[in-house]
This record gives C-alpha cells, sequence and structure tokens, in this order.
C-alpha cells in the first residue's frame, strides 16, 4: 500500500490550486454537508478497497478539505469503467441519481459525482470497516454472532424500509453491500441495479430505460434496436404486482444475506454457482437443503426466533414474504433496540484487521490488486483502473489492427480544415497503420502482462459477473437453460459412473468367489451393504435426473416462447429500420 | 388505537386545496419570523398533503388508485395555480417532499379529465413555468427535480415545441457539459427526449434550425474533450438522422465534408463505444447514392486506411444488422 501511496503523491495537485474548483461548486450539494470538488485532481488516492466487474473502489483523501483535518477529508472513491461494454448508460445514471436524491442514515449516499476520462468517480462517505463480507471474511468466517447479526439485518431492515417506501427496489442486498463505518454505523450501499417504480411508469419514451428497470436486460448500444418512441405503457395492476414482486425480491436476498452472515458464507455457496443457480430455481430441493444446512452446521447455534424469521423471507410466495416493516417488528429484532450504537464496535470490529491491513493481505496473496494505481499518474485524464484491460483483453489485442492514426483529409486540392489541422504532418504521407498510439502501446503491454501472470483469470471474473448480473433476463435464460444442460449431463455422467463401479465391484466380488470360498464369507455381507448404498444412490440420481430434465424441458418451452416473441419484435424492428435506411 | 370519533375522511379536493393554502402561507411565513414551531408545523402539514396527493394518484402498498379520484384531484389541482405555487416553492421543501411533489407533477401530466389532458392546457397558457423548470439546471439543489419534471412536461407535444424553439434550447449545450455527472445526465435525458419523442416537431425544428444547431452539436458536442458528452452525442446523433422523420435533415448532413470529418475521426477514437456509434453514423455517408465530389474525394483518398480499418472492425457479440451493414459499406467504398 505504501507503494500505491507513493505512486499517486505526484497526481496531488497543491491544496492551493485545488481549493480554486472546490469554490466553484459552493452552491451544491445539501446545506450543512462540506462541499466536495468535482475533479480528480483534488483527490488523493490512497489505496483500492474493493473492486467488481466494472469498477474499482478506492480509499482516498479530498485534499481541499483535507487541511481541515476532519474525518469528511477522507471518502470512498468508486470508479466505474464507463467503457466497459456491460455498464449502459442509462443504468449509470440512474445509480447516480438514485444516490443523489436518496437520504437516510442507513443509506450509503454519494458526496458527488463527475467523469475522470472514460471512468465516473462516485464520491462517498468512507465507511473505515469495509463491507460484511470483508468482515465476514477476515474476522468471523463462521459467521457473528447471533446479536450481531441482529443488529446488522435492523439497520439494513430500516434502510430497506427507506426504499421501499419511495418506491425504489435495490435488487443487490448481500454482505457485500452493507458497509460498516469505525462507529458502528451500518449503511446500504450499491445501486447499480437498483430500479425506481416510478421511473419505470414514467420513462415511456424510452423503452431501454424501462425495460432495464424491469429487469429485462439493457439494451445494446446499437441504434438499429431502438424502438425509439413506441410509448409505453403500464397498467397500475402490472405495476403493482410489479411493485410487490421487486419488494418482495429484496426480502427473499435479505433471508439470504441473514444466513451468509449467520454462516460465513451464503447458502448453497459450497454448490459450483452451476448448481446453486438450479437449486435456487428448483423450490422442492432448495428448501430441503437449506434447511438441513442451517441444521447441520449450526444446528442449535441460533434462536428459533432467527430461524422463523429468515424462513418467512424465503418463503417460495413472493405474497407470502413479510415487507420490512412487518420484519422489523419481528421477535428477533427485539432486541436491537436496546443495544447502543457501539455495540458493533466493541463485538465486531474490535475482531477484525483494519481495512488497510485487509487490503494489503489481499495483496501479499496476489489477489486481484493489479496496477490500478500507476494510470493516475497522467494529469487524471485516462485515469485509474486498467483493471478493465484484463477483463477486456480481447478487446485490447483486436484494437492494435484497429487503430488508425490519422485520415486524409487535405489531398487532391481539398481545402487545408482547420479542425484537421492538429493531426501530425506526417501522418499524412505515411499510413502509420502499425503503429498503435503511444498511449495504447501502454495499456496494451500492463494488460498483456497481467494477462500472462494469470491467464484465466479475467475470464472467470467475467463470467462470475455475468452469473450475478440479475438484469439480463433472456441472457439468463440463456444461461439458465445451458446450465441446466451442464448440470444434467454431469449427473447422467455421475451415474454411469456409479453404475460402472457398480458393475466392477459386482466383477471383482466374482472373481474373488472363484479364489476361495472364505474370502467371500467375509466380505459378502459387506459387499452387499455397499452395493445396496450405491444402488439407492443410484436410484436417487435417477430421480434428481429425471426432475431435471423435466426442468431443462420447461426451461426450453419457455425459451422457445421468448424466442418467437423476440423474432416477431426483431421484424417490426428491422422493417423500421430498413425503411429508415433506404434513403438512397 | 382508532378514535371514537373518526374524522371525515378528506376527499381529493380537500388535499389539493389545502397543499394550495399551505403554499401561499409558505410564502407568507418566509417573509416575516413568526415562531419556527409553527412554521415547522405547516410544514408537516403541507408535507403530508403532498404525500396524500401521491397516494391518491399512484395507488399505495394496499390500494391501487381510483380514476374517479384522481380525476377530482387533476381538476382541482389545475383549477387554480397549484402547479405554479408547487414549481416556486419547490426549493423551499425538504428533499423527501421535493421528491414527493416532482412524482405528483409527473403523474398529473397525463391524467385526463373527460379526454382531455389538463395538464397540457394549463402548461400552454403558463409557458414560463417551463423556463422557470429548465433553468433549474443551473441550481444544484433543484435541478434533478425540476429536471424530472420538465421532461415529464415535454411529453405533451405543444410544449416539447416551446422549449424547442425557445431560447433556451442553446443552454442545454452547457447543461449538458456540466461537471456534477447527475445533474449533466440528467440535462442530455432531457435533450435527448426533446430531440427524439416528436417526431414531426423535431424534423421541423432541425430543418429551420439546422445551421446553428449542428455546427453547436458538431463543435461543442462531438468534439469534446469529454469522453460522456461525445459518447452521448454520438448516440443522439444516430438516433435523430436514422429516423425516418428525419430523412431531408440527415440527407443535408452526410452530404457535407466537414460533417464526415468529424465522423471519421470519431471512428478512430479511442473508446470502442464511441467508434461503434461513429460508424451507425459514418455509414450514412456512405451508403449515400448521391455524394458530392469532396465527400467522394475524401472517401477515395482514405479508401485503403478504411477498408483496413474495416477488416479489423468487430463489435464483442455477434450482431448480423451490424455485420451486413459493415459488409455494405465497404462495398460502396470499395466501388467508388
Amino acid at each position: 500500500m505504501l507503494r500505491a501511496a507513493g505512486l499517486f503523491a505526484p497526481a496531488a495537485s497543491p491544496p492551493s490550486s485545488a481549493m480554486a474548483p472546490a469554490n466553484n461548486v459552493s452552491n451544491g450539494g445539501s446545506e450543512e454537508e462540506a462541499r466536495y470538488p468535482l475533479n480528480a485532481e483534488s483527490y488523493r488516492l490512497l489505496c483500492k478497497i474493493g473492486s467488481g466487474v466494472s469498477a474499482v473502489v478506492y480509499k482516498a483523501v479530498c485534499l481541499p478539505l483535507g487541511s481541515s483535518s476532519s474525518s469528511s477529508a477522507v471518502v470512498a472513491i468508486k470508479a466505474i469503467d464507463l467503457e466497459r461494454s456491460r455498464v449502459d448508460l442509462d443504468g449509470v445514471r440512474r445509480e447516480a441519481k438514485a444516490m443523489a436524491l436518496l437520504s437516510h442514515r442507513n443509506v450509503l449516499r454519494a458526496h458527488c459525482s463527475f467523469t475522470v476520462g472514460s471512468h465516473l468517480w462516485v464520491v462517498m462517505p468512507f465507511m473505515g470497516a469495509g463491507s460484511l463480507h470483508s468482515i465476514l471474511r477476515h474476522g468471523f468466517p463462521g459467521g457473528l454472532p447471533e446479536p450481531c447479526v441482529a443488529v446488522v439485518l435492523a439497520e439494513t431492515l430500516r434502510a430497506l424500509c427507506y426504499l421501499h417506501g419511495q418506491g425504489r427496489i435495490h435488487r443487490d442486498i448481500k454482505a457485500g453491500n452493507i458497509l460498516v463505518d469505525s462507529d458502528g454505523a451500518v449503511k446500504l450501499a450499491d445501486f447499480g441495479v437498483s430500479a425506481s417504480i416510478y421511473e419505470t411508469m414514467h420513462a415511456s419514451a424510452s423503452a431501454s430505460a424501462a425495460t432495464a428497470a424491469l429487469g429485462l436486460g439493457s439494451s445494446a448500444s446499437c441504434c438499429f434496436n431502438d424502438v425509439a418512441g413506441t410509448p409505453y405503457w403500464m397498467a397500475p395492476e402490472v405495476i403493482h404486482s410489479h411493485v410487490g414482486y421487486g419488494i418482495k425480491a429484496d426480502i427473499w436476498s435479505f433471508g439470504i444475506t441473514a444466513l451468509e452472515l449467520a454462516h460465513g458464507r451464503p447458502p448453497l455457496s459450497h454448490l459450483p454457482p452451476s448448481k446453486s443457480m438450479l437449486m435456487r430455481i428448483t423450490s422442492r430441493v432448495r428448501l430441503e437443503d437449506e434447511e438441513s444446512a442451517a441444521a447441520s452446521s449450526s444446528s442449535n447455534k441460533f434462536s428459533r426466533a432467527f430461524k422463523d424469521m429468515v424462513s418467512a423471507c424465503l418463503c417460495q410466495e413472493p405474497a407470502k414474504r413479510p415487507s420490512a416493516e412487518k420484519l422489523l417488528r419481528h421477535p428477533f429484532f427485539k432486541a436491537c433496540s436496546r443495544r447502543s450504537k457501539d455495540f458493533l464496535v466493541r463485538n465486531v470490529l474490535a475482531a477484525v484487521p483494519s481495512i488497510e491491513e485487509r487490503c494489503s493481505k489481499d495483496d501479499d496473496a496476489g489477489n486481484d490488486l493489479c496496477g490500478c494505481v500507476v494510470g493516475a499518474r497522467g494529469g487524471g485524464a485516462r485515469c485509474v483502473s486498467p483493471c478493465r484491460r484484463h477483463a477486456a483483453d480481447d478487446d485490447v489485442v483486436g484494437v492494435k489492427n484497429r487503430r488508425i492514426s490519422g485520415w486524409n483529409f487535405n489531398e487532391d486540392n481539398l481545402e487545408l480544415d482547420p479542425t484537421t489541422t492538429e493531426e501530425p504532418a506526417a501522418e499524412k504521407r505515411c499510413v502509420p497503420f502499425e503503429n498503435p498510439v503511444v498511449e495504447l502501446d501502454d495499456s496494451d503491454s500492463t494488460g498483456d502482462g497481467d494477462r500472462r501472470r494469470r491467464p484465466s483469470h479475467g475470464d472467470e471474473d467475467q463470467d462470475h459477473g455475468k452469473a450475478a448480473e440479475v438484469v439480463g433476463f433472456k441472457e439468463q435464460q440463456e444461461v439458465v437453460t445451458r446450465k441446466l444442460m451442464a448440470v444434467l449431463q454431469s449427473l447422467e455422467m455421475q451415474r454411469d459412473m456409479v453404475t460402472n463401479v457398480l458393475e466392477r465391484t459386482a466383477g471383482s466380488f466374482d472373481g474373488g468367489g472363484n479364489g476361495g470360498a472364505c474370502g467371500e464369507s467375509v466380505t459378502g455381507p459387506r459387499q452387499e451393504e455397499r452395493e445396496e448404498m450405491l444402488l439407492g444412490y443410484v436410484r436417487q440420481l435417477e430421480h434428481r435426473v429425471g426432475d431435471l430434465r423435466m426442468e431443462v424441458e420447461e426451461e426450453m418451452a419457455w425459451n422457445a416462447r421468448l424466442e418467437k416473441m423476440m423474432l416477431q419484435e426483431k421484424e417490426i424492428n428491422s422493417s423500421q429500420a430498413s425503411a429508415g435506411n433506404s434513403f438512397s | 388505537m382508532k378514535g371514537l370519533f373518526k374524522s371525515k375522511p378528506r376527499t381529493p379536493v380537500d388535499i389539493v386545496r389545502q397543499t394550495r393554502e399551505g403554499l401561499v402561507q409558505l410564502d407568507l411565513h418566509s417573509g416575516s419570523r413568526s415562531g419556527d414551531a409553527k412554521r415547522e408545523e405547516k410544514m408537516t402539514e403541507l408535507s403530508k398533503n403532498i404525500r396524500d396527493m401521491k397516494s391518491i394518484l399512484y395507488g399505495n402498498g394496499e390500494s391501487e388508485p381510483v380514476t374517479e379520484a384522481c380525476v377530482q384531484l387533476t381538476q382541482e389541482f389545475f383549477r387554480e395555480n397549484t402547479l405554479r405555487l408547487l414549481i416556486i416553492h419547490l426549493p423551499k421543501l425538504n428533499l423527501e417532499t421535493r421528491k414527493d411533489a416532482t412524482q405528483v407533477v409527473a403523474n398529473l401530466q397525463r391524467q385526463q379529465v373527460s379526454s382531455k389532458i389538463v395538464a397540457s392546457e394549463y402548461l400552454e397558457s403558463n409557458k414560463d413555468l417551463l423556463d422557470i423548470l429548465i433553468l433549474g439546471y443551473e441550481n444544484m439543489d433543484i435541478a434533478l427535480h425540476y429536471g424530472a419534471m420538465l421532461r415529464e412536461c415535454i411529453r405533451h407535444q405543444s410544449i416539447a415545441r416551446y422549449v424547442l424553439e425557445s431560447e433556451h434550447m442553446k443552454k442545454f449545450f452547457d447543461y449538458i457539459q456540466l461537471p456534477n455527472f447527475d445533474i449533466a445526465s440528467d440535462a442530455s435525458a432531457t435533450f435527448k427526449e426533446l430531440l427524439t419523442r416528436h417526431k414531426a416537431t423535431v424534423a421541423e425544428f432541425l430543418s429551420n434550425n439546422y445551421d446553428w444547431f449542428f455546427e453547436e452539436f458538431n463543435s461543442r458536442l462531438l468534439s469534446s474533450t469529454n469522453y460522456i458528452t461525445k459518447r452521448q452525442a454520438i448516440k443522439l446523433l444516430g438516433d435523430m438522422l436514422l429516423d425516418r422523420s428525419n430523412a431531408a435533415v440527415m440527407m443535408r448532413y452526410v452530404s457535407s465534408k466537414d460533417n464526415l470529418m468529424i465522423l471519421m475521426n470519431l471512428l478512430r477514437d479511442s473508446s470502442k463505444n464511441i467508434q461503434i456509434e461513429a460508424f451507425h453514423v459514418f455509414k450514412l455517408f456512405a451508403a449515400n447514392k448521391n455524394k458530392p465530389p469532396e465527400v467522394v474525394n475524401i472517401l477515395v483518398t482514405n479508401r485503403s486506411k478504411l477498408l483496413r480499418f474495416f477488416a479489423g472492425f468487430k463489435i464483442d457479440k455477434e450482431d448480423e444488422q451490424f455485420e451486413a451493414d459493415k459488409e455494405q459499406v465497404i462495398k460502396e467504398i470499395s466501388a467508388l
């Protein structure tokens, strides 16, 4: 981390010059808050404290405020890479707006946000103890003690009450998004995928916004796919069912988060993602599994109140899940109101290393702390987070051939146009196709270096992100079907293997029988027992395969229906597009 | 605990009236320093009334909106100057009430009373309110609220036309580039809405204002050094030019060599997203059957470069339309 801080030093501009931009925005923000400047030069990034698919979070210090030695000078900056394909600008705009307009003591509110090159910097309060995910990982791998779980969940519920009252659905409740400050304050963060019911209703002009809010996936940035101006109306009952649906989806995730806090990891996380995904959609298996998991790993560790609260959240039927408000009145949270704020400080925060230590630990472990810090020296323009480069590796490689250093506008009697004079004169003649521009060269080398070190890491991350992204509904359909197929295949393979083993053991048993009768009499019963067990296992597997096959068939039928619908829509689109295109 | 004497439930009309009174009193009290406690109380009441209006219009968790109640509310709201009061006094309300008020105003824009949109009629005779809303982008505290209201108001074609033709239209080129991301992106959402929603009005605006508009658009947005400004602008340009109703404007745009040069420079932008959006406009230049000589000249001069560029130009996911367009462009350029 020292290394990082050292690298950053040159990026810091003298406080005196940084004061000016800070004053420029003095009419912004809400009254009592300190004003945060809207330029990268006013912040010094200290260390990376988290990263996601398309964003990196840094601890930073706001230089103009630093002189006042107040704690408000320390901030967290989330640098979102807008160039990453999965980030759609409408979504980012919604997040920024949501964070600017939400005001609740349990909801993390952004100080300000501004663009730095192709990154969006969201400046937020620095939450000293980090996320609960990180707290679990570094101090409580087996889960928090129940009273602490209750305090954290109660605070989270207050945030949910507020959000749901605003008609806002968070859609990504998990320990990783619950942050704790060093004074024990708990705040819900990350509105990257949150949706507002009201906005959905209103966004009639932009179908893409509406569909995104509905969780139907964000449309790509291709003009041809835009059904521009198609009025999007939603009947009240649809909205209501949507409200109900969305809000209750948050309650479900809240229940899972409760288990995550209690056990140190979300339920089913011991299974590969494909299987856990499958479990989530097959209700029978899932509920049984959760109950057994709860029973096995912590049989008497948790109170009945806790189990009752969680099972209410994890009710299959959304309508039967309690609202956040109702949940807050659950007996499980009764004791929470009596606990003072530093309850968490004493019982949780005291047991975990500081966020900086955690980060440096990650660093030693070679976890994905990359050269994120390098870019900031370049004056802030193409700043931060070369991280995207290892995820977008193929992109970078491809770019090399694609880069064009300049066009020839001034040849063949064309007038010299002022807009082209900035092109270096030499390029006019030599067409340096093969020479990528310097800055690109830079990025290339870091990207390649990273890739060589950890060849598959970037891809893996991307896959993870894909699985986590709830937004792409159609995408999810496909993923689910594919995964179901894969699971089915693996189960079938397992079944074959087991039968194989069975046959072979039966064979060897026969063979042994030839050798001597005494051997047979000893191994006989045990063999039989094993055989029976294996047979039972096979039968179980067969059963499972049967279930899965049905599941797959259902899924495929649904997919087919969706595809048909999409095809119809595409036809309408393309007829519109071709009409718009055939101006010749 | 239920009271023994249930007060008669207030009608939607009552609620609107009380809101209006509350807003007027806000005005009176703001001058004189009459007791803070009383003022606080009035404010709480006002907030509650505005929230009640919201639940009538949107329904709440338990009940859905009732048409009759919505009609009554709408009629009473626009019978007098409630909208004006609400807009003018918005900065004095607290954050939650501002949000409620914004949602109320938004919803009212499409409430019908005997199959007429009352809001549209009201706004047409109170166009200065739109000026207030637009200038809200200059005040960070209320920009997002006014912006959201404005976007709802320009759903009405006549109101959109007013804004398009007003002097304020030029201001959007500044607002879009405000350093504050949330406000700038709100302004660009409004800007986009203005230029894409009402086809005929937009087409008329663009042909009447072609010169200054595209001059500004090219020099301030497409040639901006700000990544996000550039990216949103090139996307919007594509949306506008590819719209059938703007065919005439598009023909004019793709016949200019200056425009072509800007687009070609965007094609080799360091951002892949900008490249792709630029391609969707560039292809129009190439597909134009009546290319002016100077456009042909540029394309011919750069033919080999362009062909090499397109050979390596791919997007991450498969897109048949994109590939087909690219083929077409390559064919056109090769044939020149």
